[in-house]
């Protein structure tokens, strides 16, 4: 059976080495009140232990790397390697947030160039990278649009409009600003219900939160139409930039009418996901907003970058210190690797990349949205139900299979739903081989449901008693 | 350059499958009016031009050429070769969220232990996956004590609380009706004690102290957590990890959460991030702890596994009602972190706390014995302190930077009473002939 | 008993009434990993949420069917969320709760309206 680390533990072996000590620093002890009296439970390993058994658990893990993870809404493209050349040199690493400007140029020049690409990108005025992951990203916009209406003596607003296919945090960041969400439907078409939003939109219509493409990969055609309704009930309009990697450089948020938005470099930008973070969720913003962006900010006056600290219509500061510097240091040399053309291809190649995949897919499951699809698409394995078989019992076939599941059961709202998003990284042979394997799967459906059933079975653990962990938490060693 | 696989030849096939002859033709959805045209230049780069990009820019910061004294929430460590050859492995640089956990043992098992060390730092129960950083683990600690004390709406906060953690509670409150209620320091940098009594009542949730504080100074929490409990308020210690190592653990000062950045423990300064920040509780707050949670559980043969659980709270599944919207955790972060908790161990981390102190100490007082600087008293501190000067800080750092030294922050940034104030914090990486260095500038002043 | 549009279930004796969930929520929910019980002493109207009752994949807010006060929990759930899906409507009750207003039990459905609608 797998052994923690601290079951590793063997008596005073130990990896480190500490600088050369002084006979004047000894004389220095500490008042005995404040010192630690309770024994330190951490291991005692030595390097080689420890590197054994750190390598050992990533042959227990899949990546982007090592596997095909078509993981609709999480845009797993290829990290590229260089960014982690250039992201571990000492130069940057070695840089302290409170700097003197003077002494940190480079670092300020990239902040500055980075937003500028990105507002351009976005069809936006201006932005900060200071949120450090999507949902940061989110609260730090919605939080500028309740100042933006307490401002304007509008503080009567206090409903969100929110569609019933959208992801999560959207509630939850708008609960968090204090305000209430308020869903509006979808139509048969999975696209937003424009009669129910008009009937919804109100002088209570702080804002709509969107996306655009939706989570179900489709593009609202009305978009226009919508942002004029919401804007005419005077709310604001906000982009939820997960599904952006399809309209870079094709469609621009700002164009379509919305005022604030996130991005979220993991996802577009290729940053690494890193086993669940760190990410970052830059804002941008047009001028209606731009006052309210957080602290710190970086200017630009002549050839020099000055760094802004204090500002009264901000609202305020949302992070230690700068964000995730050594994140978006990656997606900038990403962007400008591609350059603005490279982007388009990226657009361009992931929708080719999912359309191919669902003309393929479609024959076997069922396809609720027959039109083209943008980068991602829904499935549905309902049909499959009546041999006693769900989309969680194939996401996990999929595991055997050397391929991480699609995502399932996202959006709620369609039934044993799976949502599948290849990215414009993966070749022609990959996606063939993903569809191979999918109806290799159906047969197994047909011929041996259980085997599919109780998958994965070449996995390190099979099916996990979630119950068992919910209800009895053992969160520690 | 791009990083797409299909060329020509697959995107014809591809299109053929489809039944389309172009690829625009996928986006008819999108209304002309809004489509943009294809860039017709190509403006991207080599990848080794890319490389010289960033060389050429990090070579535009001066900033490594100093003897760096900095501190102030991020810390200059040794971080060790490990963590970078153990992060940079494929399968947990470039691995999604544990969601389908049989494929994610390897990371699951990761952020288990990092709970697991975490606990051991600070001596509670239970820890989280990690959050953002040290600033949002505080307000994600506020936010905690408010909503499992649903009656009080007032929180108790030092002035000594690093300012921009400050900042970002007071900006995760803004939609809140609570009362902030302010205590401030005294002319040796420690908590005003009875300030706090006074301010102590039944309507308060919680009590936020920092550990050292932003001054450097270690207060007696002991005392601040016992008049806390008197009124049923909670405790929340923001710490450095890395002085659980030296003094007393979050549990022995008797705090309900604690709360703090792992940055000093295997994460470069980078500039400021990324960090982790990382969220302890007692047991009986389990349920109100913020964002991923990983647990030990059976799989149907009986072995032992790891799965992200008591998710029911997070934002995916409780959307409006979650109790927070957070969606990342820190992962690669906190795995750098744990690494370097492991890598010094049990034995490790006592020495490496020790010599912070104890280089530290030496460096103030030896300042303390040249005329024109003097120390804010005589309190406890770990490896930062503050020194007042005779002249004003921006000269005084000035005269060290023609020396090569960065001294230290300027303490009337933040604070505008605390004038020709310096704030210097000291690690192992400062041997003591950097430190006598530091000392023959400081008597040249 | 009565029931709700919500799935909550209540039998009043004398004046104090039993609430609980019934067998199509414990369903729906699926294994029930943790319940959070009401205060006891607490005022409670009618639609406010009472308890949570937690499943590995959901977290469910159980509404008061009636307004009144909270007299007494069923702790067995704290150590014991299984009962909740073994006997939702018997040993898995929730909590009692003293009636201020009687006459908002009428509003109730009786068991054929609540079958009807959720069969």
């Amino acid at each position: 059976m797998s052994k923690t680390i601290f079951e590793k533990s063997q008596a005073e072996q130990h990896a480190y080495s500490l600088p050369r000590d002084a006979s004047e620093f000894q004389q220095f002890v500490p008042e005995k009140t404040f010192l630690r009296q309770a024994p330190l439970n951490l291991p005692e390993v030595s390097e080689i232990d420890l590197t054994r058994h750190f390598c050992g658990l990533a042959k227990k893990n899949m990546g982007i790397d090592t596997n095909f993870y078509p993981l609709g809404s999480c845009t797993m493209k290829l990290n590229p390697r260089v960014n982690e050349l250039c992201a571990s040199l000492p130069g940057f690493t070695h840089t302290h947030p409170l700097a003197q400007e003077e002494s940190i140029q480079g670092n300020l020049q990239i902040i500055h160039e980075l937003i500028e690409i990105l507002c351009r990108v976005c069809g936006m005025t201006a932005g900060s990278l200071l949120p450090n992951a999507g949902a940061q990203g989110e609260f730090v916009g919605m939080r500028m649009i309740a100042e933006y209406h307490r401002k304007q003596n509008d503080s009567l607003r206090d409903e969100v409009l929110i569609p019933d296919n959208a992801h999560g945090t959207n509630a939850a960041t708008a609960a968090m600003c204090g305000f209430k969400t308020v869903t509006i439907r979808s139509d048969a078409n999975g696209d937003l219900d424009l009669g129910h939003l008009k009937s919804l939109a109100s002088n209570r219509t702080a804002a709509l939160m969107l996306t655009n493409p939706n989570t179900l990969g489709i593009f609202s055609q009305a978009i226009t139409e919508v942002a004029a309704i919401v804007h005419q009930a005077g709310g604001l309009l906000y982009y939820d930039g997960a599904n952006l990697n399809p309209m870079l450089n094709v469609v621009r948020p700002g164009d379509m009418g919305f005022d604030v938005m996130h991005i979220n470099l993991h996802k577009t930008f290729s940053t690494p996901h890193g086993g669940g973070g760190p990410g970052s969720g830059p804002v941008l913003c047009n001028a209606k907003l731009k006052e309210f962006l957080p602290l710190p900010r970086v200017e630009k006056k002549g050839d020099k970058y000055h760094i802004i600290w204090k500002d009264a219509a901000s609202i305020g500061m949302i992070a230690s210190f700068h964000g995730n510097f050594a994140i978006y240091l990656r997606a900038y040399l990403y962007a400008k690797l591609h350059g603005h053309y490279g982007l388009r291809r990226i657009a361009e190649q992931s929708v080719l990349n999912a359309n191919y995949l669902k003309a393929h897919l479609k024959s076997l499951f069922s396809s609720p949205f027959p039109q083209f699809c943008m980068h991602e698409f829904v499935l549905q394995a309902d049909n499959y139900l009546d041999k006693g078989i769900k989309a969680l019992d194939i996401a996990k076939r999929l595991l055997d299979y050397g391929i991480h599941a699609p995502t399932i059961y996202f959006p709620l709202i369609i039934k044993e739903c799976m949502l599948i998003e290849p990215t414009e990284s993966e070749s022609k042979a990959t996606l063939d081989h993903f569809v191979e394997v999918m109806r290799i799967i159906v047969a197994e459906i047909q011929a041996n449901p259980d085997l599919v059933r109780t998958a994965p079975h070449t996995m390190p653990v099979t099916r996990l008693d979630e119950v068992l962990a919910a209800k009895k938490p053992i969160l520690k060693q | 350059m791009d990083f797409i696989s299909n060329q020509e030849p697959q995107n014809r096939e591809m299109l053929r499958k489809i039944g389309i002859e172009d690829v625009q033709e996928l986006f008819q959805a999108i209304p002309k009016n809004l489509r943009l045209q294809r860039p017709s230049h190509d403006d991207g780069i080599s990848e080794y031009e890319g490389v010289q990009l960033m060389e050429s820019l990090a070579a535009k910061n001066a900033f490594t050429h100093f003897d760096n004294y900095l501190g102030g929430g991020s810390y200059e460590h040794h971080v060790p070769a490990l963590v970078a050859a153990i992060c940079g492995k494929s399968e947990f640089l470039t691995a999604y969220t544990p969601y389908q956990p049989e494929a994610s043992q390897g990371m699951l098992q990761i952020i288990f232990e990092f709970q697991s060390a975490i606990c051991a730092l600070t001596g509670l129960d239970a820890s989280n996956a990690s959050l953002y950083d040290g600033a949002s683990a505080c307000a994600e600690a506020v936010l905690m004590a408010l909503r499992y004390q649903r009656e009080r709406n007032k929180i108790i906060i030092m002035r000594s609380l690093h300012p921009h953690y400050r900042a970002v509670v007071e900006q995760y409150l803004a939609s809140h009706a609570v009362e902030l209620v302010e205590v401030p320091f005294l002319s040796d940098g420690r908590i005003d004690q009875k300030a706090l009594m006074s301010a102590l009542d039944e309507k308060t949730a919680a009590v936020i102290v920092s550990y050292p504080n932003f001054l450097g100074v270690i207060d007696d929490i002991k005392e601040v957590s016992s008049q806390a409990k008197k009124c049923g308020a909670f405790t929340i210690v923001s710490a450095n990890p890395l002085a659980y190592g030296l003094y007393a653990s979050a549990k022995e000062l008797g705090a309900d959460i604690a709360v703090g950045d792992c940055q000093p423990l295997g994460l470069p300064m980078q500039y400021g991030g990324p960090y982790a920040g990382y969220l302890a509780c007692r047991q009986e707050l389990i349920r109100q702890m913020p964002g991923r949670i990983v647990g030990e559980t059976r799989d149907t043969q009986g072995r032992r596994g790891f799965v992200l659980t008591l998710q029911a709270r997070e934002q995916h599944i409780r959307r409006e009602k979650a109790t927070s919207n957070i969606c990342t955790n820190q992962a690669l972060a906190a795995l750098a972190s744990l690494i370097a908790m492991l890598w010094y161990g049990k034995q490790g981390i006592p020495k490496l706390a020790l010599t912070n102190y104890q280089r530290a100490a030496y460096l103030k007082f030896q300042l303390q014995k040249i005329p024109g600087i003097t120390s804010l008293g005589d309190s406890t501190c770990f490896n930062e302190f503050a020194m007042r000067f005779s002249r004003p800080i921006p000269e005084v750092q000035s005269f060290f930077r023609e020396q090569g030294i960065e001294p230290g922050l300027d303490l009337e940034r933040f604070y505008p009473d605390l004038k020709n104030c310096l704030l210097i914090a000291v690690t192992e990486t400062k041997s003591k002939d950097q430190l006598d260095k530091y000392i023959q500038a400081a008597k040249q002043l | 008993m009565k029931f709700t549009e919500t799935h909550e279930w209540i039998k009043e004796q004398n004046g104090i009434g039993t609430v609980g969930v019934t067998q199509y929520a414990q369903h729906e929910l699926g294994d029930i990993v943790y319940v959070e019980l009401p205060e006891v002493g607490k005022d409670i109207k009618s639609g406010d949420v009472a308890a949570v009752l937690e499943s590995t994949k959901a977290a469910a807010d159980v509404y008061a069917p009636i307004s009144g006060t909270i007299v007494e929990v069923n702790k067995a759930l704290l150590e014991a969320s299984e009962l909740v899906n073994k006997s939702p409507e018997g040993e898995g009750w929730i909590f009692k709760i003293r009636l201020s207003k009687p006459q908002e039990l009428n509003s109730l459905l009786d068991l054929d309206a609540y079958q009807a609608k959720h069969s």
